[in-house]
């Protein structure tokens, strides 16, 4: 038997016995996403499309498969929807100009040694494919962001509908800074456990250290480390004052 | 008032000690030039020679540019002479660059009899990685404030510690890499989540949740390894390996799943006290019921933010495989099977979590109403 049938029989066993329909639901969506990964690369492949656009595309499903289709479409969801969108344009124009200046397209020379066979002639922009691949290592963590600061801002005006804007965002901040360090220990736990077997190469390979924080390889990495947390942290006030800013007007339109 | 002026002192310093070294961070990654054995070299000129459209034998169609770019030495005994470099990059960039005027690259002097020549030997990136490490410094700080430079601390002594165990499994390859990454999960979670989190109860039971979880999970994880047999992982793919694999693999999926295991415990361990402080008499099977319910929001969003995190960094050679007629089914199996097993396995650690942290949480709560 497969190994990653049995992993994802297990995983949907736990989903559907402690979360139920919304378990089957979560479950679901993992399989979505996967389509929606590679719907997109298939179009990645055609040299026309710029893949920085394809990638907000699917960035836009992907927001809408995790937070209308695992949850429902409400106002909180919605507004975390916003949040997320607004974040990852942010997001994308920064690491633009970041992936452009450090060159850290494509392959390292680490990493090429058994792709001999290949040709890397293939007409295919690298660098809007790094500026896309960095991004979609994010969205899962900026929509969890988002919508861990939506939710409870949602309960606190409806337990004290009288809040003010300000205090309203106030308290998204709080939430938000509450969060803040165990978004960023995911984020970094989980890339460092991807490049273990690099981290343990560079010591292996005694590199320098100029020569592993110059390499293609590990810049790229930390780049995305940081782009990541960046992104979960830039969703805390995008989310607060969007959330703030609906609640609050809505209320008003209706007194 | 006196606390409040302490404080602002504090802080006053701490700006101020930042700014410092901010600045010399940023002068020093722009001059240290003699910190470096190999040469590095500032372009000054580029100058295009040809351009060539070439067609690869699956009829991917890109050009492949010449430059010539003369550059001047920043360092060594030849440094401020010229020296003409060749330069040759395709349209997509793979595996080449096109170089500007004012980029500063690793050369290989080759002397020739009147004018210095050389090889690019790679791009000089320090500088861009000390910038956006003060980006992402500053917007934590900015955003997070207190919590932020908790964060930021965090990091960097996991950071340390990882390091630190990793040489220690270099020098001592006979000590176990599984025992060793036991030891630094039990570090990483005790110091990220008090650091982050403060010494309370929440905190004690969000630890044990984290540990029950992570180690309960690995020993689900090995156990289906062991049950097929490992048949279906591709570890051909697992690239940089001078170790054995399968070890380097099944402690890289356990460091990965961690964090966000850490994550699932926190919120279940501090939702879970928040409903106690607010109602000391609530029931405990209340506590389960809201428990539940948490653990249903955060599961689906928690699973994703690890499946995104390790299937993205497959999409270039994805591309560069489809691109070069390979079959889909094999291009999938041998680049995703990994990365695949560390989501969905990671995937199981967070769901685990739930009711574990949920009811190692309701411990704490019933030996502190015990207590009363």
């Amino acid at each position: 038997m497969n190994v990653l049938v049995l992993l994802a029989g297990i995983l949907f066993l736990l989903m559907t016995w402690i979360g139920g329909k919304k378990g089957v639901r979560s479950f679901v969506a993992l399989f979505l996403n996967f389509g929606v990964i590679i719907v997109t690369l298939f179009f990645m492949n055609v040299p026309d499309i710029n893949p920085v656009v394809l990638t907000l595309i699917a960035c836009v499903v992907i927001s809408c498969i995790n937070l209308f289709y695992i949850n429902e479409v409400n106002r909180k969801t919605k507004t975390a929807f916003l949040a997320t969108i607004i974040t990852t344009v942010i997001l994308v124009l920064f690491i633009s100009v970041i992936t452009y200046k450090a060159m850290i397209q494509g392959f390292g020379e680490e990493e090429t040694e058994e792709m001999g066979m290949f040709s890397f002639y293939i007409g295919i922009d690298f660098v809007k494919i790094a500026v896309s691949v960095i991004i979609m290592s994010t969205i899962g963590a900026i929509v969890d962001a988002a919508m861990a600061i939506a939710s409870p801002m949602r309960e606190m005006h409806y337990h004290h509908p009288g809040i003010s804007r300000k205090e309203l965002f106030r308290f998204g901040l709080s939430i938000g800074r509450d969060i803040l360090g165990t978004s960023t220990n995911t984020l970094f736990f989980a890339f460092f456990g991807g490049y273990l077997a690099l981290l343990i190469w560079f010591k292996d390979l005694s590199y320098s250290i100029g020569e592993i924080v110059n390499s293609k390889i590990f810049s790229s990495e930390m780049i995305t480390i940081f782009c990541a947390a960046i992104g979960v942290t830039a969703v805390i006030p995008v989310t607060s004052w969007i959330t703030a800013y609906f609640l609050v007007k809505t209320k008003e339109e209706t007194k | 008032m006196n606390v409040l002026k302490s404080l602002l002192l504090e802080h006053k310093i701490f700006f101020i000690l930042l700014a410092c070294v901010f600045i010399g961070s940023l002068i020093f990654v722009h001059h240290n030039y003699s910190f470096y054995n190999s040469p590095i070299a500032e372009v000054v000129k580029t100058e295009l020679v040809d351009a060539t459209n070439v067609e690869d034998q699956n009829n991917n169609k890109d050009v492949v540019s010449n430059q010539l770019l003369t550059a001047v030495l920043k360092n060594g005994q030849d440094k401020g002479k010229e020296i003409h470099l060749t330069n040759e990059f395709s349209k997509s960039k793979a595996l080449d660059n096109e170089f500007k005027v004012g980029n500063e690259l690793f050369v290989k002097i080759e002397q020739a009899d009147t004018e210095l020549t050389g090889t690019i030997q790679g791009v000089k990136r320090d500088k861009y990685l000390v910038m956006i490490a003060w980006v992402f410094i500053f917007v934590l700080l900015l955003v997070g404030r207190r919590q932020g430079l908790l964060s930021i601390i965090s990091l960097a002594v996991n950071a340390v510690i990882l390091s630190f165990a990793l040489d220690l499994y270099i020098s001592n390859s006979e000590r176990s890499l599984l025992l060793i990454c036991s030891v630094s999960i039990v570090l990483f979670t005790v110091i990220s989540l008090l650091l982050v989190n403060g010494f309370n109860e929440k905190t004690y039971a969000a630890i044990i949740a984290t540990l029950l979880g992570t180690f309960s999970s690995l020993l689900i994880t090995y156990l289906a390894l062991l049950v097929t047999g490992e048949h279906g992982l591709r570890y051909e793919e697992l690239q940089f390996i001078t170790r054995p694999y399968k070890t380097v693999f099944m402690a890289g999926l356990f460091i990965g799943s961690l964090g966000a295991v850490m994550d699932v415990a926190i919120t279940m361990s501090s939702s879970i006290f928040g409903l106690y402080e607010k109602d000391n008499t609530i029931s405990v099977k209340a506590l389960i019921q809201s428990g539940m319910e948490i653990g249903k929001d955060i599961m689906g969003t928690m699973t994703n933010i690890l499946f995104f995190a390790y299937v993205s960094g497959s999409i270039p050679t994805l591309i560069l495989y489809f691109k070069n007629a390979s079959p889909f089914g094999y291009t999938l199996s041998i680049n995703l099977s990994l990365e695949l097993a560390r989501a969905l396995a990671g995937g199981i650690g967070i769901v685990l979590t739930i009711p574990i942290g949920l009811y190692t949480t309701i411990f704490f709560v019933n030996r502190k109403r015990a207590r009363l």
